[in-house]
């Protein structure tokens, strides 16, 4: 073997730079040829929730390679959305299908979607009943349960059928790869909605800042929050999402998000104001250890709680009306006569126990439960977790201004879409080329050219792990940042390059030539840092992907690929 | 060291002993860009044109169960209003085209506007539209009211904690105050010459002019390094050897910015390149001129003050 050959993959940073390479392209997980179409989610009480075997639960931290991915139907293969959806549409209620998956074989049945029309006259039905009666058995009095027969008048309905119910999976094409794509290049969810009273200009922008952060906290951060408005003057929000599904988008728009917390009559705390803490950490967040999941007429039911801190305010107000309750004893425990009552939007969302020991006191830290079913166990933990997410999400956000109602949600295409990408490819191996001949021109050597265009390379396959690595959205910002991190990676490149010629003619060290083409890359890539840090935690929601992804790729470059170039240069160049 | 010094002649003699002079050209040109920018603000109350991703604009949904191809309506539309900024998007429901979005930047206040947009969107997908058929929505700025002020405010932080940073690292301010006077014009020159093109900004450019910054500090930390810290050879000969490396760096990526505009399909990508490749050649001005001048009268008074320390001493 060439003795520089077996210098380069023996040297430390090299094997770096591979390692690297080789755990990117893992979570990258390319694979070009993954077949069928992935389930994105699953609604509840669809025919498809109560699949058996059940379906895993998809959450949007799913990568998107781990996703359950529909092959086939009954002894139909699916290769395509379009497929799916026409094949599902000429299925029958009440039949057994087979969805064959890559993770196995669900069975499941479909249901019918019927509706029933009250008519104005009535009917004669004959109904049976369980009376109580008094009898007397072997000359004593009893109570006796008896069944009998009476003829009622009721209204006359009628069940028609509407043909099969949804069965409640939403699919898209396969991915091929873990990288996210985001809003402008795989599209979203658009959703208009309409404040229920028009509001001056600053209330508006009050209510789309509330609406951004409500969906940030939630979880979902890939979206456009904007005004919209039509002929007639009416005032709209139009927000567009990526990656959310219907439901999510729903449950948390519709709801304006006006938290109460009373005792008796009185409001003791509202949330937004007076709630400073919500915990969402796993030690004082999830279902419930003391109550947990179990099942109730055939249904699974989970609890949750979670806690919360409440201003010194709020605690001295709930202090003041316990102070005027009694203390009832039960056999569970003491309780105060009044309980807490949580309502949200005006409807009571749960009842809690004040123990009696509470009576008068400022306590600023509180347990929220609650509780959600579901079929299957699976299921309703699922449902439990994402319905104390929202709760958490309305208390930490604060209510919403104004109530909205949702008038149109729609699945929209991207901005810039599948051609984009590809185009954007090509230029990509382009503007590598060019750079990469550029460097020919003033090198006039290979050595320089070819190891400038393989780090390139790694440095964008590295980032692109990277991002699939934490689950971060490629979207237009990214692109930008990705740009950048290249270009000053080439830059750098260069002068090191240029560092390592000049050091060899004047016969410096390699630890110095390293030194002086280490001194500038690094005052450079700090000041960058510290630039695109102030812009990450000062800036909106643009600059934020920008800066992120710079910061990212700009360190990948000074950690991981320029010391391996600097190598690479130095035993290629070495005589 | 003086028998070393090889003698400068043409543009190399003119670059060493008039950096004073031609400090003038930068500081000209960033007077002048600030001029325009002004003049823009008064005249239009917004310091840059903004394309519909950063004002906003018409909006029509269609809803129709027909299959339209999207790409060529898109066609169709910017050939019928080549000034417009037009794009079509479809609206899918359970894996099938139930209609698509036109978004475009037209004023939305007069009527005979929206009229003919729906009139052209018709004839463009061979169907008439009726009333139901479409919902009309004006859309505002996808990045809110409060977007540039808080990027303005965000910027200028961001240059405070570069100059920060630099001066702790070369241990000097003038160095810091140069790199960011060279980050700013490179910025406010670039906006000046992008306005003077009419080009509509889009949120891709406002990341354009961002990225301007990582590169202008590439430029200015490898020159400042060159001049204050390296003690090899001459000030001039530090001085060149920058250039060259310089250049090389700038030239890499103006190819590669020029090949991605030629071939690009894309008008977001094409923004970015132009804002790139302008801001290339304004940071070459800003770097090898102003930067130098700056440093250099720097070094001069530095020199002058060990000479009168030691005369003295």
């Amino acid at each position: 073997m060439n003795p520089k050959v077996k210098k380069l993959f023996t040297n430390m940073r090299v094997i770096i730079l591979l390692v690297a390479l080789l755990l990117a392209v893992v979570a990258i997980r390319p694979n070009f040829w993954n077949e069928g179409i992935a389930i994105r989610s699953i609604l509840p009480n669809s025919s498809a929730s109560l699949a058996q075997p059940p379906f895993s639960q998809p959450n949007p931290n799913t990568p998107p390679m781990s996703r359950e991915r529909i092959i086939g139907i009954n002894n139909q293969p699916i290769l395509a959305v379009a497929e799916y959806y026409d094949y599902v549409e000429s299925l029958d209620s009440n039949r057994t299908i087979q969805l064959i998956t890559n993770k196995g074989s669900h069975t499941l049945i479909t249901q019918e979607n019927t509706e029933t029309i009250v008519y104005n006259d009535t009917v004669r039905k004959t109904i049976s009943e369980v009376i109580t009666v008094n009898e007397t058995i072997n000359g004593s009095l009893q109570e006796v349960n008896r069944t009998v027969s009476r003829v009622v008048e009721v209204p006359r309905t009628e069940v028609r059928s509407l043909g099969m119910k949804d069965i409640g999976l939403r699919v898209y094409e396969a991915p091929t790869t873990n990288i996210r794509k985001g809003l402008d290049l795989q599209g979203g969810t658009r959703v208009l909605l309409q404040p229920e009273e028009n509001l001056e200009p600053q209330d508006m922008d009050f209510l789309l800042s509330n609406i951004k952060e409500r969906l940030n906290v939630y979880g979902l951060s890939d979206l456009i929050v904007r005004e919209a408005g039509d002929l007639s003057g009416n005032q709209f929000v139009m927000v567009e999402i990526a990656g959310a599904n219907e439901e999510e988008v729903k449950a948390l728009l519709a709801k304006q998000g006006k938290f109460e917390g009373r005792i008796g009559n009185t409001t003791v705390f509202r949330g937004g104001q007076d709630i400073t803490y919500v915990c969402r950490s796993a030690d004082c967040a999830g279902i419930d250890p003391r109550r947990g999941c179990g099942t109730s007429d055939a249904q699974w039911v989970c609890a949750f709680s979670f806690s919360i801190a409440l201003s010194p305010e709020a605690a001295q107000r709930q202090a003041d009306s316990t102070s005027q309750l009694t203390v009832v004893s039960s056999p569970t425990g003491s309780y105060l006569s009044e309980p807490l009552t949580l309502f949200l939007d005006g409807q009571q969302v749960d009842q809690l126990n004040i123990a009696a020991d509470l009576k008068g006191r400022a306590v600023t830290e509180i347990q929220i439960t609650g509780s959600r079913a579901g079929a299957t166990n699976q299921e309703a933990v699922y449902n439990t977790l994402n319905d104390m997410k929202r709760l958490q999400t309305i208390l930490i956000t604060g209510s919403l201004p104004v109530k909205l109602e949702i008038k149109k949600i729609d699945a929209i295409s991207p901005m810039l879409g599948e051609e984009f990408i590809q185009n954007a490819l090509l230029i990509g191996l382009l503007a590598v080329l060019g750079a990469v001949a550029t460097i020919y021109v003033r090198y006039r050597k290979l050595r320089i050219a070819v190891p400038i265009a393989i780090t390139m390379v790694s440095e964008l396959i590295i980032l692109l792990g990277m991002a699939s690595l934490i689950g971060w959205n490629l979207d237009l910002a990214a692109i930008a940042g990705i740009i950048i991190a290249i270009g000053t990676g080439v830059d750098h490149q260069i002068v090191i390059t240029d560092e390592t010629l000049r050091g060899q003619n004047i016969f410096q060290s390699w630890k110095q030539r390293f030194k002086n083409a280490f001194f500038i890359i690094m005052g450079s890539y700090f000041t960058l840092v510290v630039a695109m840090a102030v812009l990450f935690f000062a800036g909106a929601g643009l600059l934020k992907g920008f800066a992120l992804t710079t910061v990212i790729g700009a360190s990948i470059g000074v950690f991981i690929t320029r010391p391996a170039y600097s190598a690479i240069i130095e035993i290629l160049l070495h005589d | 060291m003086a028998e070393e010094k090889e003698v400068l002649t043409g543009w190399k003699k003119f670059y060493d002993t008039q950096y004073k002079k031609l400090l003038w050209l930068p500081f000209l040109m960033l007077v002048i860009a600030i001029f325009l920018i002004s003049l823009q603000y008064a005249r239009t109350g917004d310091f840059l044109y903004k394309d519909i991703s950063l004002k906003g604009g018409l909006t029509i949904t269609v809803f129709l169960e027909k299959d339209i191809d999207i790409g060529a309506l898109n066609q169709e539309l910017q050939r019928a209003y080549p000034d417009q900024e037009i794009t079509v998007r479809s609206l899918d429901s359970l894996g099938k085209q139930i209609g698509f979005i036109v978004d475009s930047d037209m004023d939305g206040s007069q009527e005979s506007n929206i009229g003919a947009l729906v009139l052209s969107v018709s004839s463009a997908i061979k169907t008439p539209l009726a009333q139901d058929q479409y919902t009309i929505e004006f859309i505002g700025s996808s990045l809110g009211a409060s977007f540039f002020r808080e990027t303005i405010v965000a910027v200028l932080f961001a240059f405070a904690f570069m100059g920060l940073v630099v001066i702790l690292y070369f241990r000097v301010a003038i160095p810091s105050l140069a790199v960011i006077l060279a980050a700013f014009s490179d910025i406010v020159v670039t906006l000046a010459i992008v306005n003077l093109m009419g080009i509509r900004l889009s949120t891709a450019g406002i990341a354009a002019f961002l990225m301007l910054i990582g590169y202008s500090v590439d430029t200015d930390i490898l020159l400042s390094t060159k001049l204050l810290k390296r003690k090899e050879g001459t000030l001039m000969e530090r001085l060149i050897e920058a250039t060259k490396t310089g250049m090389t760096m700038t030239a890499t990526t103006l190819v590669a910015s020029v090949l991605a505009l030629i071939f690009s399909e894309s008008e977001v990508i094409r923004q970015i390149m132009i804002i790139l490749i302008i801001g290339l050649l304004v940071d070459i001005i800003n770097t090898w001129i102003q930067n130098v001048g700056i440093l250099r009268i720097y070094l001069d008074r530095k020199h002058r003050q060990a000479v009168h320390h030691e005369s003295q001493g």
